[in-house]
C-alpha cells in the first residue's frame, strides 16, 4: 500500500512540475496553493491514528434505542415495522374480507388513508428524523375525486397479495406492467403503492415491491447476499449494486474505519479508480443522487451492524445538503418509514462553503446560485435538521450570503486526482468535520 | 392637392425632352388618387372589388342612419362575361386569327407534356378503380386564365336612406374631395372618398359610367343620372340627368358601378365583411347577391334584422386643446366668428372654460389680452398659443360625441351571425389618448356555427370591420399574448373562442398606408382593449365552471362506473386465493369470513355480484349528488340570459291579457 502512494506522489510531482512551466500566471498560483497543502499532509500512518481514534470512538455508540413510543409526543405519529409474508397476506386478507363486506351490504367502500402530505410530518428532535402524524383522509369509491385511486389500491392490494402468497420479490416496474391500462403511468402505481405500505403498517419492502437497483458500494467490506460471498475489495472499479432486497443481506464484515458516502458517481468512479480505500481503510457507497431506499436501508444496516463513522461528501449547494438530509432524517414521502431508513450522525466532510476559501477553489471553478437555489437554501436555513446544528447552520448561511456553489468536481482543477490525493487526506487529518 | 416638379437627370435625358420636363405640371386630386389608388385600398381587381362594396355599403348605412331610419341595404355583384362587357361598349368579339400571338398559346412540347400527364393521370385512376377505391371524377388539368384575361362586375347598392338632392348628384359623386363628412367627428368612412374612388377605378378599368337612382323623403319623383368623371379636371362629367316618376314613395339611393375584379380571390374576404357588418349593425339588414356567368354558381346572402334599437348618430364636436396642431390653429381661427381671443378660447375647444381661458391667457404673456381680436393674432403670438395647449393640462374631453353600438347590439350581432354556446360583452368607459376620445367594446363568445378551433379574432374601427393586416393589430396582439386564458378555464388552442373588440373614437389611430389596423404603440388603446376582454373572461368563467359542474354531474356516474369491473375483479380475485386457501391448508379465519368464504366458494358470490352491488351504490350515490347540485344550484344560479323577442306587426288583435309579476301576455284573438 505505502508503495502504492510512493508512486502516485511521484507521479503527481512531475505533473506539478509541468504546470510550473507554463507561463500563465494564475495556473501556477493555483498550483502552488496546491503544493502548499500537498506538504502539509503528515505521513499516512499519523493521519491514520487520527481517523482511528474517531472510529473506536464511534465504536462505543450505542445506536438509538429509543422508540416513537418512548418519547409520549403529544401527537400520535403513525409509524410502520417490517412484516412478514404470512403477516402481510393476514393484514390483505383482512381489508379485502371488511371492503367485501361492505359492498356486499350496500354501502361501497373506502379506504382510510394515512396522509403523506407535508403538513402531517413532524420532525422530532429526539429521533433526528421526521416522522408521519396520523392524520388520514378518507377514499370512497363513489366519488369523482377518489374512484380512480380508490381502484388502483385495490389491484395493488391483490397483486401484493399474490407476491406474498407466492413469496417472490418485483420491482416496481414490474408491477407497474402488470396493469398497465389501469395504473397509466407508474408515478400512480408507486404513489399507491407508499399509500398501501402506510394502510397495511409494514415497510414497502414487506410487500416484497423493490425499486430497481440505483447504489452503488465499494470498499473493506465483505457481505452475504443469498448464500453468496461478496468481497467490495474486488469489485473492479465499477462497485458492487447495492441489492433492492436488503432482507438477503447477511453477516457484515468489515476491517474499514469509516464509511464514506458520496453524492456522486463521477467522485465514486475517482475514489474507487484510486482505490482510495486501500490507502486508508474506508467503506464507499453512493447512490447517485437522490438516495433509493435501498442504498438508505444498506447505510442504516452497515452503520447499525459495524459500527463505523459515516463521512459525507456531497456538492456545496443546497441539494447537496438535501441529500444528506434525506440519508440523517429520512424523506417526507416515506416519512412512515423513517425508524428503518434514517441514519443519524452523518458527518459533513465536504465539500462545504467554507471550504471554498479554505482549499483555495479557484474562481472559475465556482457558480453563482441561481434564484431557485437561493430559495432553496433559504428555506433550508429554517428547516429543523440544519437548525439543531449551529455549525451546519453557520456554513449553510456562508453559502446563502456568498451565492456561491461548488461541485465536488470543482477540486479536479488542480488535477484530477486531486480529491484522492490531498483534499480528502487533508480533510482527515485536520479531522475536518461537523 | 399634390403637385409635383418632374426633373430630368441630365445624363440620362435627351436634350429635346429637357424643355418638355421643366413645365410646372399641376395635377387634379382625381389625377392623384388615380396613380395612387392603393392608398385608398384600391390595389389589385381583386381588392378593388372588395373596396367598392365596402365603400358603397358603408356610405349606405351612414345614409340611412342620418336620418334615423332602420338600414335595409341590397348588395348585388354581378359577373359580366367578356363578350358581354364587349357587347356593353360596343366592342365586336373578334376570333383570334394568329394563335401564337396569345399569352396562353400552348406551344408544341408543353401539350406533349399535357398529354403524358393527362395519360399518367387516367393510369393510376384506372388502377385505383381496379383496386375497388372510390375514385373522384378525373378533374382535368384546368388551364389557367390567360393573361389579361380582365372580369368584371357589376355592383349595385340600394339602401333606403336619405338620398341626395337632385341638383348635388353630379358634384356628390364627380368630384374627389368634396363631400359632407368633413369635421370632427366619429364616421365610418376613411378617406371622405367614398363612391367616388370606384367611380374612378371604373373609369380606369372599364371605362363605363356609373348609375344612380335617388330620391329623397317625401319627394315626388326619383333623380336619374349618369355620369362619369372628368379626371383631370376633377369634374362631372354628365351624360344623363332626369327626373323619373316615383310612385312607390321610395327614398334613398342605388348606385350601380362597373367594374375590373376578381371574385374568385376575394369571395371570402367580401363575405366575411358582410357577416361582420352585420354582426356589428344587427339593426340594419342586408341582402347580397352574387349572379355569376353560370346560375350554379349563384351567391344569396340575407342578414336579416335582430332589433330596432339603432345608437344615435354621433354629433360633431369641437377639438381638445391638446389635439391641435399650429395648422388646425389659423384654420380655425380663419373660419371661427368669435371676435375675440377669450370667446375663441372658450367656444371653439372643448374642455375650456371661461375661467380657464382667462387664466390661459393671462399665462401666455403680456402681450396677449382677452379683448385682442382673434384675427389679428401674429405667426409668434400662434406658435405661443400652441405652445402653451402642448404644455398645460386640461380637463378630458367627454365621450358624448361618440356613438359605440352598444353592449346590447354587440351581443345580438354575435348571438344572431355565429350561434355561440357563450357570450358575454363589456363596454369600458370613455378614455382619451392625445387629446382624443375614445372607447373600447368588447364580445367574447365561445363554441358556435362555422367558428374555428382558437382565437377568432374581429376587429372593428368606428363600426366598420377591419379585415387585413391583422398580426399588428393591437387587438390581435392582447388578445394572443397579453390575455391568459388558462386562467379563465379557456383553452386557447382547442376552444372556439370569438373575440371582438370594437374601438370607436373620433379619431382612429390607423397604421400603414390601407388604414386597415391600429398600431399597438399607443397604450391607453392597448390597456382598454385588454381589460375590456378580461372583462368579458371574467363572465364567462364563471358561467364556464358552472358548465363544467352540469357536465361533471353528468359524466360522474360513467365515470365511476368504469372502474366497477376492475375492483369487483380485484376483490373477487383475492377472495378467489383464500377461499382456496381455506380448502387446502385450512387457514383459520374469524366467523364471519368464513362464512363470506364459503359462499365464494360455492359460488354463490360471484364477481358479478360485486359489480351489480357496486353499481347500486353508484347508483344511489349519482342520485343523492343530482339532489344536492339540484339545490345547491337552484340558488345560486344568477345566468339568467336576456332573450329577444321580435316585434310583430301592428295588425294583430288581441283578445285577453295575462297578467303576471314578470310580464304580460296577450293572446291573439283570430287564432
Amino acid at each position: 500500500m505505502a508503495d502504492k502512494r510512493k508512486r502516485a506522489t511521484a507521479e503527481n510531482d512531475s505533473d506539478e512540475d509541468d504546470n510550473g512551466e507554463q507561463p500563465m500566471e494564475a495556473p501556477r498560483k493555483q498550483a502552488q496553493a496546491a503544493l502548499a497543502f500537498r506538504k502539509r499532509l503528515k505521513p499516512d500512518n499519523a493521519i491514520l491514528a487520527t481517523v482511528r481514534k474517531i472510529a473506536d470512538s464511534a465504536k462505543s455508540y450505542k445506536p438509538q434505542t429509543q422508540s416513537l413510543a418512548d418519547l409520549n409526543l403529544p401527537n400520535a405519529c403513525k409509524e410502520v415495522v417490517d412484516l412478514s409474508c404470512a403477516s402481510v397476506m393476514a393484514e390483505i386478507e383482512k381489508t379485502i374480507i371488511n371492503i367485501a363486506r361492505s359492498i356486499l351490504g350496500g354501502n361501497g367502500f373506502g379506504y382510510s388513508v394515512p396522509s403523506r402530505s407535508s403538513a402531517n410530518q413532524l420532525y422530532v428532535q429526539e429521533l433526528d428524523r421526521i416522522v408521519l402524524k396520523d392524520k388520514a383522509s378518507f377514499r370512497p369509491f363513489a366519488n369523482m375525486a377518489s374512484v380512480r385511486k380508490t381502484t388502483i389500491t385495490t389491484r395493488i392490494l391483490q397483486l401484493v397479495h399474490q407476491l406474498c402468497k407466492k413469496q417472490i420479490h418485483v420491482t416496481k416496474r414490474d408491477l407497474f406492467y402488470t396493469d398497465v391500462k389501469l395504473f397509466q403511468e407508474q408515478g400512480q402505481s408507486d404513489s399507491v403503492l407508499d399509500d398501501v405500505s402506510c394502510m397495511l403498517g409494514c415497510t414497502r419492502s414487506s410487500l416484497n415491491v423493490v425499486a430497481s437497483e440505483k447504489g452503488v458500494v465499494v470498499g473493506r467490506l465483505v457481505f452475504v447476499e443469498d448464500g453468496d460471498r461478496i468481497d467490495c475489495t474486488k469489485m473492479g472499479v465499477g462497485g458492487k449494486a447495492i441489492p433492492p432486497n436488503i432482507d438477503k443481506v447477511k453477516d457484515m464484515e468489515s476491517d474499514a474505519l469509516f464509511i464514506l458516502l458520496v453524492e456522486k458517481d463521477a467522485a465514486f468512479m475517482r475514489l474507487a479508480e484510486d482505490r482510495f480505500y486501500n490507502r486508508f481503510p474506508c467503506v464507499i457507497i453512493t447512490a447517485k443522487g437522490q438516495p433509493d431506499v435501498a442504498t438508505r436501508l444498506f447505510l442504516k444496516k452497515m452503520k447499525t451492524d459495524l459500527k463505523l463513522p459515516v463521512l459525507g461528501l456531497v456538492d456545496s449547494d443546497p441539494y447537496g445538503l438535501k441529500i444528506l438530509s434525506v440519508y440523517m432524517s429520512g424523506s417526507k414521502n416515506m416519512s412512515y418509514d423513517s425508524s428503518n431508513l434514517t441514519t443519524p450522525d452523518i458527518k459533513w466532510l465536504g465539500v462545504r462553503p467554507s471550504d471554498l476559501n479554505k482549499y483555495k477553489i479557484p474562481e472559475q471553478c465556482r457558480l453563482p446560485m441561481t434564484d431557485q437555489d437561493i430559495k432553496t437554501g433559504k428555506d433550508l436555513l429554517e428547516e429543523d435538521f440544519i437548525k439543531k446544528d449551529p455549525n451546519w447552520h453557520k456554513e449553510l448561511e456562508v453559502m446563502v450570503k456568498t451565492k456561491e456553489k461548488a461541485e465536488i468536481q470543482a477540486l479536479s482543477s488542480f488535477g484530477f486526482q486531486y480529491l484522492s490525493e490531498v483534499y480528502l487526506p487533508m480533510k482527515l487529518q485536520e479531522r475536518d468535520w461537523i | 392637392m399634390a403637385s409635383e416638379k418632374e426633373r430630368a437627370t441630365p445624363s440620362r435625358k435627351s436634350k429635346a425632352s429637357k424643355s418638355k420636363d421643366s413645365i410646372l405640371k399641376q395635377k387634379s386630386p382625381a389625377e392623384f388618387f388615380s396613380e395612387n389608388k392603393n392608398i385608398a385600398g384600391f390595389d389589385n381587381p381583386g381588392k378593388s372589388l372588395y373596396t367598392t362594396v365596402r365603400e358603397l355599403v358603408e356610405n349606405a348605412l351612414d345614409s340611412a342612419e342620418s336620418i334615423a331610419k332602420l338600414p335595409v341595404i341590397e348588395v348585388t355583384i354581378e359577373e359580366i362575361s367578356k363578350s358581354k362587357f364587349n357587347s356593353m361598349i360596343g366592342l365586336l368579339d373578334r376570333e383570334r386569327l394568329d394563335e401564337e400571338l396569345y399569352g396562353d398559346y400552348e406551344t408544341e412540347k408543353a401539350r406533349e407534356k399535357r398529354l403524358a400527364k393527362e395519360a399518367r393521370e387516367q393510369e393510376k385512376q384506372a388502377k385505383a378503380a381496379a383496386a375497388g377505391k372510390k375514385v373522384k371524377d378525373s378533374n382535368a388539368v384546368k388551364l389557367g386564365k390567360g393573361r389579361g384575361e380582365a372580369l368584371f362586375y357589376k355592383v349595385t347598392c340600394k339602401d333606403n336612406g336619405r338620398g341626395m338632392p337632385n341638383d348635388d348628384i353630379p358634384n356628390m359623386l364627380g368630384r374627389v374631395l368634396s363631400g359632407t363628412k368633413y369635421g370632427l367627428k366619429q364616421t365610418r368612412g376613411k378617406f371622405g372618398l367614398g363612391a367616388k374612388m370606384a367611380l374612378i377605378w371604373s373609369k380606369m378599368s372599364t371605362g363605363l359610367p356609373i348609375d344612380i337612382w335617388s330620391a329623397t323623403r317625401g319627394q315626388s319623383f326619383i333623380s336619374y343620372c349618369r355620369l362619369d368623371i372628368n379626371i383631370h379636371k376633377n369634374v362631372p362629367n354628365v351624360h344623363i340627368h332626369e327626373k323619373r316618376s316615383n310612385e312607390e314613395g321610395w327614398h334613398g339611393a342605388e348606385i350601380q358601378v362597373t367594374i375590373e375584379g376578381n371574385w374568385t380571390t376575394y369571395r371570402s374576404k367580401i363575405i366575411n365583411y358582410m357577416r361582420q357588418m352585420a354582426v356589428i349593425t344587427p339593426y340594419a339588414q342586408f341582402l347580397f347577391r352574387f349572379v355569376a356567368a353560370t346560375p350554379d354558381k349563384n351567391i344569396s346572402i340575407r342578414f336579416a334584422r335582430r332589433t330596432n334599437v339603432m345608437p344615435p348618430a354621433p354629433a360633431e364636436t369641437k377639438y381638445h386643446p391638446s389635439a391641435v396642431d399650429l395648422l388646425l390653429i389659423k384654420r380655425l381661427i380663419a373660419e371661427t366668428l368669435k371676435q375675440n381671443l377669450l370667446q375663441f378660447l372658450q367656444h371653439e375647444f372643448t374642455s375650456i372654460s371661461k375661467f380657464y381661458a382667462e387664466r390661459l391667457i393671462g399665462e401666455m404673456g403680456p402681450e396677449f389680452t382677452p379683448k385682442m381680436p382673434v384675427k389679428s393674432l401674429t405667426a409668434q403670438q400662434l406658435v405661443r398659443i400652441h405652445q402653451l395647449f402642448r404644455q398645460a393640462k386640461f380637463g378630458e374631453p367627454t365621450g358624448e360625441c361618440l356613438s359605440p353600438a352598444g353592449e346590447y347590439n354587440l351581443r345580438l350581432g354575435i348571438m344572431k351571425e355565429l350561434h355561440p354556446d357563450m357570450v358575454a360583452t363589456y363596454q369600458g368607459s370613455v378614455q382619451v389618448f392625445e387629446g382624443h376620445p375614445f372607447l373600447v367594446e368588447a364580445g367574447l363568445s365561445l363554441g358556435g356555427r362555422d367558428v374555428k378551433p382558437g382565437l377568432n379574432i374581429f376587429r372593428f374601427a368606428n363600426r366598420i370591420p377591419l379585415l387585413f393586416e391583422q398580426g399588428g393589430d393591437v387587438v390581435t396582439r392582447t388578445a394572443t399574448k397579453r390575455i391568459n386564458w388558462n386562467s379563465y378555464k379557456i383553452n386557447q388552442v382547442q376552444d372556439k373562442i370569438g373575440v371582438f373588440v370594437s374601438i370607436v373614437s373620433t379619431k382612429i389611430p390607423f397604421k400603414g398606408t390601407g388604414k386597415e389596423y391600429i398600431g399597438d404603440d399607443i397604450k391607453e388603446i392597448a390597456s382598454a382593449v385588454k381589460s375590456a376582454i378580461q372583462q368579458c373572461c371574467i363572465q364567462l368563467k364563471s358561467k364556464i365552471v358552472r358548465q363544467q359542474q352540469a357536465h361533471d354531474r353528468q359524466q360522474r356516474k360513467r365515470n365511476l362506473s368504469k372502474y366497477i369491473p376492475d375492483v369487483s375483479r380485484a376483490i373477487y380475485g383475492v377472495l378467489m386465493e383464500m377461499a382456496d386457501g381455506q380448502k387446502s391448508k385450512k387457514v383459520k379465519y374469524d366467523d364471519d369470513a368464513d362464512d363470506l368464504l364459503k359462499k365464494v366458494a360455492l359460488h354463490q358470490i360471484t364477481e358479478s355480484t360485486f359489480i351489480q352491488k357496486l353499481g347500486q351504490h353508484v347508483e344511489q350515490v349519482d342520485a343523492e349528488m343530482a339532489l344536492e347540485y339540484a339545490t345547491q344550484s337552484g340558488m345560486v344560479d344568477t345566468a339568467r340570459e336576456p332573450i329577444y323577442l321580435r316585434t310583430l306587426e301592428s295588425d294583430y288583435k288581441f283578445a285577453l291579457e295575462l297578467h303576471n309579476p314578470v310580464c304580460v301576455m296577450k293572446l291573439f284573438s283570430d287564432f
